[in-house]
């Protein structure tokens, strides 16, 4: 939708609401109106009831004079006389007046003349007729409003016709009793306050004015609505006759031009008068419309529109912010699948390409042998490439989880030696691993993870660094703020082709790979430090890197790691005197450091031909070395020569242990003939330290098996648990080729049905597939540890591609003894059977 | 478009927000009048007269209280008031204005009236009366101005423009025209081109013909008031054009007893009569005139079929026709009235021109001041020069001559008496 028809939507919206208010409010405002024109009329009702009662006491006093002089038979000055006592109300005056003369006395003398009390109606009109003042006590018979021909004050009169007794014999006149109009005006209120702006009238049944209020105008009611109000003559008498025959109220326009309310009601006893109220409509109606409330209402729906056009605005940007980064994801995504189509290709097609060679060159062992280690080669490539792939995929997806368990450090560096070695030695790097006061083995972390985050760093430090270049890496445990924690600093520094500042900002991301005409050749995912960092950053870790370009790399790994519970036994070793030789200072100074802890004196020699000084120095003093460890490559003098010349020069029988940086069989046999009793690699930990000095003094004697002997694991008898046909002949024919017997059970349930019936110790372990048909290998796993009989402790290896640490995690919690990944590397396999045919025999 | 909805939007508010202030109630000031005393002063005013309807005066009030909301103003009409105004004047109700009349001057009864007047033309009050036309102002015998006119009043005829556009006729503006016109009136079948309310020798208003005529012919002979007052045989040719004229019209059957004598009244009738829509030209006073507009709505016949009309001046001679400009109320201020300040502010407001003319308008009477035009049944008396207008105070002209001309004039018309005999009647009454 558009933006500007949400506005319009809006907008219309608003003017719908302010509509609804404005026309709710005049609703209102007309029902309110309507409801005070009618108190307005009841009120007029009231009053003419009061007006009535007034008027009819006014008459009555009237009445009673006359009763009075008609039956007392007075003269007319006698009744004059008469009623000037009878006031009780100084503004009130009465005239008594001969109807054939229309002259008569005033009970008030003239204002100029105090003697004077004659009066005259002669010119005034009012008395010509004399038919409207009908018999006493019938009605009241109320003049309108004259002029007071004594004071020319405006008044109005009640009158009774009467008799007087005058010497020429009795004479009609007339009783006027005169209520000034000022008079009238005070007491004539109306009795509202809410209607203070009230006038009224009282008309006759001609229109004429009775009593006039001020905005009532001309001397005729009916004349006054016609001067402002437009009609046709029937319109007029219609009007006319609604207000002189019923009560009610008509509108109407006053002399301003303004709307106002007449009621009018009939005074009853009067017979065909009206009184009539004015109010300008304005007065009722205060508040038709409150402007106030539309105010807040328009305000309020502003301030609602604006925030919500506000808030319209920030949620695009921000749904603009998502469609960029969603275009970004997916242009990454392509050029991700792109990428991985290039790099599953790549080792794809040596595969097949070199099997196709290998199939046409069978008659050549040689060429098929090269091509085989060529595919072994892409292959583990390839399994890196979707490990990583993996790993990323679940680090972006927010899935990856650590699964901590307790994990020896040393083996985790022994493994990470042994890994880096084939590369090492392949290239001919100087490859040196530096232990620094690691005191304690066993740690509580994702073992798995860990190894990634290791192998990783010094895997690509190798990998980028040229033949013949150095790499470096130094473990080192520290203190760590957090409780219960050691901190571990692994830094890999390589003398490789460094990273340009642009790289390294963007390394961190997802297939970047440093572009370098020497790194061309180099295969890699460029996953592997994306991972790495994600990995980090899980754990709590830091990573940092300091590069330059054709200098080398150094890369600084920090992790707090939790301390296991289980450690090694105090390790002492017996007092004695240990000669440690090589020419690296660093790892005489930490070696120095580990023998001592161990409780021997250590002496240091960094030479070949120093140490031999030493021990010729012992012997002339009496005194032997129990033990002398020599470095293997030494500047001076290597460490095969400096045995012999030991040997030959100094102790036959010291024990000799020589320290190799990895591999040591290729110098096992000249070191062996030169006189050296053992070997240990580096780096030195004090555990391998403690048990193989032991070993050599024969405290606890361990032979070195050779790699080939696969003798102790002959003859076993596997039951493996496997779906696939290809995975179980892969495994089978795998196994076979060390001697090691294998049956097959087809999905989880067989397995458990062979287990169930197995007799005792028939299969030494199986190997567990986690997918497959009818039961899978967990629930299988479970069933197997149910059961009664000696099945229940087998071990059970997991052999799956299910290859995450979670599932590790699912298949030791499921009963599992261990996990093997596939592809399966038969070497892991059989340090596996190795692991648990030993883990058997202790037990 | 964004910009377009918000500025909308924004409307809508401004209008909302514009609509909550409260309605003020402002005091207006009347265009050309401003305010000498504080608006919000508090008093009342009273002005007392004969008139049963004085709607005009009122709608005055109306105006003024724009200004000075507070001031209650009030008409009231006294009974019998030229008898009782000198009592109202001495009372503790006495009024603030009240209406007089020139003719009051030399009249004993009406001294104490006279000598309630305040001086009008005294400068302290700041009233401008120059608007007035002088003529209508009337001063005592020491100069002083006890009363200014509200309305002014003349003699003409009313006529049927449309008519005379229908007929292709032009309004008469001499004598002879007129008698050209209502020859051809007659022609065309009109029964009385001319008509007048003839009633009785009191109530006729023949004399809204002869009047003019007879004033242009004292105007034009000065010493011919004095010969009429002394009743001078030879003020006979004085009054001879009016009565001629006069029986020229009866005699060309261009004013039709018969047809004339089916009004009623003076007045109402007589407004009625002209509505009808076939009267080509009906004599009458401006206070007749001062009916017209109320009864425009009450004449069926001219509801039906309505047209213009205008008050046209009598045409007197070959050379043209006279205004006999005579006043028709008059305001007089007690001087010892409460509230006096405020009195005097309120005369200043009513004799401004525009409110005069207002005053004028709403009353269809003559306005008193110099602009003629702006009523348009009025303006054919703007067009008479200066040199034939003539004012009471010009001519000297008397109550009891009028009477003796009206008289002179229905004896003509009504009682078959001749030119002469009617003249002869004329000067032989005593007019002192």
């Amino acid at each position: 939708m558009k933006k500007s028809w949400i506005v319009i939507g809006n907008v219309l919206i608003m003017i719908a609401i302010l509509f609804f208010v404005i026309v709710y409010s005049n609703i209102r405002g007309q029902q309110e109106y309507e409801y005070r024109v009618d108190s307005f009329e009841h009120t007029t009702v009231a009053l003419e009831r009061v007006t009535e009662n007034y008027l009819e006491g006014e008459q009555g006093i009237c009445d009673v004079w006359t009763h009075y002089i008609n039956h007392a038979g007075l003269s007319l000055e006698e009744a004059v006389d008469f009623v000037r006592h009878s006031h009780v109300h100084d503004n009130v005056s009465a005239h008594l007046v001969f109807a054939d003369t229309k002259t008569g006395l005033s009970t008030r003398a003239n204002p100029g003349n105090p003697e004077d009390f004659s009066v005259s109606y002669s010119r005034l009109g009012l008395l010509d007729q004399l038919s409207w003042i009908g018999e006493v006590g019938t009605q009241i018979n109320l003049s309108r409003a004259y002029t007071n021909p004594l004071n020319a004050e405006q008044v109005i009169a009640f009158c009774n016709r009467i008799t007087v007794q005058e010497p020429e014999g009795p004479r009609e006149a007339v009783l006027l009793r005169l209520i000034p109009m000022s008079e009238i005006e005070q007491k004539w209120i109306f009795p509202q306050e809410q209607f203070e702006k009230t006038e009224v009238s009282i008309i006759d049944a001609e229109g004429n004015y009775i009593i006039k209020g001020r905005s009532f105008k001309n001397f005729n009611f009916f004349e006054f609505y016609k001067s402002y109000n437009s009609g046709n003559s029937a319109q007029y008498q219609q009007i006319f006759d609604q207000v002189i025959r019923k009560t009610g109220h008509i509108e109407m326009q006053d002399s301003r031009h303004q709307d106002c309310i007449i009621a009018h009601t009939q005074i009853a006893s009067t017979g065909d008068w009206v009184l009539l109220a004015y109010i300008p409509k304005a007065e009722l109606k205060t508040s038709s419309v409150d402007w106030l409330l539309i105010g807040f209402v328009s305000a309020g729906l502003l301030l609602l529109f604006a925030f919500d056009f506000a808030y319209m605005q920030m949620f695009n940007r921000k749904l603009k912010g998502m469609a960029v980064k969603a275009e970004a994801a997916n242009r990454a995504k392509t050029e991700f699948l792109s990428t991985m189509s290039h790099d599953i290709r790549t080792p794809m097609n040596a595969i097949i390409g070199l099997t196709t060679l290998a199939e046409k060159r069978l008659d050549d062992p040689e060429t098929v042998g090269q091509n085989l280690r060529k595919i072994r080669q892409s292959s583990n490539h390839l399994l890196t490439l979707i490990n990583d792939i993996l790993d990323i995929s679940k680090v972006e997806s927010g899935k990856l989880t650590l699964s901590p368990v307790t994990f020896s450090i040393v083996e985790t560096v022994e493994n990470l030696v042994n890994l880096s070695q084939p590369m090492v030695k392949e290239k001919n790097i100087d490859f040196s691993f530096r232990i620094n006061r690691m005191e304690k083995e066993y740690l509580y972390a994702d073992q798995l993870r860990l190894n990634q985050i290791y192998i990783n760093i010094l895997s690509n430090a190798i990998k980028y660094t040229e033949p013949g270049g150095k790499v470096c890496v130094d473990l080192r445990e520290m203190s760590s703020s957090k409780d219960g924690c050691i901190r571990l600093s692994y830094v890999v520094s390589d003398t490789g082709i460094g990273m340009t500042p642009e790289f390294m900002q963007k390394m961190y991301q997802p297939f970047s790979r440093q572009t370098d005409s020497r790194v061309n050749s180099i295969q890699g995912t460029g996953l592997g430090l994306a991972i790495t960092k994600q990995m980090v950053e899980l754990m709590n870790g830091t990573i940092e890197c300091q590069s330059e370009v054709g200098k080398g790399t150094t890369f600084t790994i920090a992790l707090d790691i939790p301390v296991a519970d289980r450690q090694i036994e105090e390790m002492k070793l017996d007092p004695m005197d240990v000669l440690i030789v090589d020419d690296d200072e660093v790892l005489i100074e930490t070696a120095a450091d580990t023998l001592t802890s161990l409780g021997v004196r250590a002496e240091t020699a960094s030479g070949g031909m120093q140490a031999v000084e030493l021990l010729r120095h012992q012997e002339e003093n009496g005194k032997k070395y129990r033990v002398v460890i020599v470095d293997w490559k030494m500047p001076d003098m290597n460490g095969v020569e400096t045995v012999r010349r030991i040997r030959s020069e100094i102790a036959e029988n010291v024990p000799i242990l020589m320290i190799s940086a990895y591999d040591w069989s290729d110098i096992e046999d000249q070191a062996k003939e030169a006189g050296v009793n053992g070997f240990i690699s580096k780096p030195l930990f004090r555990s391998k330290l403690y048990s193989i000095i032991n070993e050599m003094l024969g405290v606890e004697k361990r032979s070195v098996e050779p790699e080939d002997d696969y003798s102790d694991i002959a003859g076993l008898n596997i039951l493996i648990a496997e779906d696939n046909d290809v995975n179980w002949e892969i495994i089978s024919a795998m196994l076979g080729m060390f001697g090691i017997t294998a049956q097959r059970a087809k999905n989880g349930r067989i397995c458990v049905d062979i287990m169930r019936e197995a007799a005792e110790n028939q299969y030494a372990l199986i190997f567990m597939d986690v997918q497959m048909p009818e039961m899978n290998g967990l629930d299988a796993t479970r069933n197997i540890r149910k059961l009664d009989t000696w099945a229940s402790r087998i071990p059970i290896i997991a052999m799956t591609a299910d290859a995450f640490s979670e599932n590790v995690a699912e298949c030791l919690e499921a009963g599992m003894n261990g996990h093997i990944a596939k592809p399966v590397d038969i070497k892991l396999v059989i340090k596996e059977i190795r692991r648990i045919k030993e883990e058997g025999s202790r037990e | 478009m964004k910009r377009f909805f918000l500025m909308i939007a924004l409307a809508v508010m401004c209008f909302s927000l514009g609509a909550c202030g409260a309605k003020k109630t402002e005091v207006k000031e009347e265009a050309g009048f401003k305010p000498k005393l504080d608006t919000k002063t508090a008093c009342e005013i009273k002005v007392t007269g004969n008139y049963n309807n004085f709607e005009a005066l009122e709608a005055a009030f109306d105006n003024f209280n724009l200004i000075y909301p507070n001031v209650v103003l009030s008409y009231v009409k006294l009974d019998d008031y030229n008898n009782i105004i000198g009592t109202a004047l001495e009372s503790n109700d006495a009024p603030n204005i009240y209406i007089t009349y020139s003719w009051m001057y030399g009249k004993d009864r009406y001294k104490a009236c006279l000598d309630h007047a305040e001086d009008l033309s005294d400068e302290k009050l700041g009233l401008n009366i120059d608007g007035i036309r002088p003529g209508l102002i009337s001063r005592g015998s020491s100069g002083k101005v006890d009363m200014l006119p509200v309305f002014a009043t003349t003699q003409g005829m009313l006529v049927n423009d449309d008519l005379f556009k229908k007929e292709g006729l032009k309004v008469p503006q001499t004598y002879p025209e007129l008698l050209n016109v209502c020859r051809e009136l007659k022609e065309k079948g009109y029964t009385s081109p001319v008509m007048c309310y003839p009633g009785d020798a009191k109530s006729s208003n023949l004399s809204a013909f002869g009047l003019p005529i007879f004033c242009g012919t004292i105007y034009q002979n000065p010493e011919a008031m004095g010969k009429i007052i002394r009743s001078d045989p030879e003020a006979v040719e004085y009054v001879r054009p009016a009565l001629e004229r006069l029986q020229e019209l009866i005699e060309n059957d261009y004013l039709n007893l018969e047809e004339c004598r089916k009004m009623t009244d003076n007045y109402n009738s007589v407004i009625l009569r002209f509505f009808e829509g076939d009267v080509p030209m009906m004599i009458c006073f401006g206070d007749t005139v001062s009916g017209t507009r109320k009864r425009e709505s009450q004449s069926e016949a001219f509801a039906a079929n309505p047209f213009s009309y205008s008050f046209a001046p009598i045409p007197a001679d070959e050379t043209g026709a006279y205004f006999y400009d005579t006043t028709n109320v008059q305001f007089s201020v007690n001087k010892n009235c409460e509230n006096l300040e405020m009195t005097n502010e309120f005369m200043r407001f009513l004799m401004s021109g525009q409110e005069l003319n207002k005053l004028a308008q709403i009353k269809r009477l003559l306005t008193v001041t110099k602009d003629l035009t702006f009523d348009s049944v009025y303006s054919p008396f703007a067009s008479i020069p200066e040199s034939r207008i003539i004012s009471e105070e010009g001519i000297q002209m008397k109550d009891e001559v009028v009477v003796r001309l009206r008289e002179a004039l229905y004896a003509v018309w009504c009682e078959g008496m001749s030119v002469d005999e009617a003249a002869l009647k004329f000067v032989s009454q005593d007019a002192r």
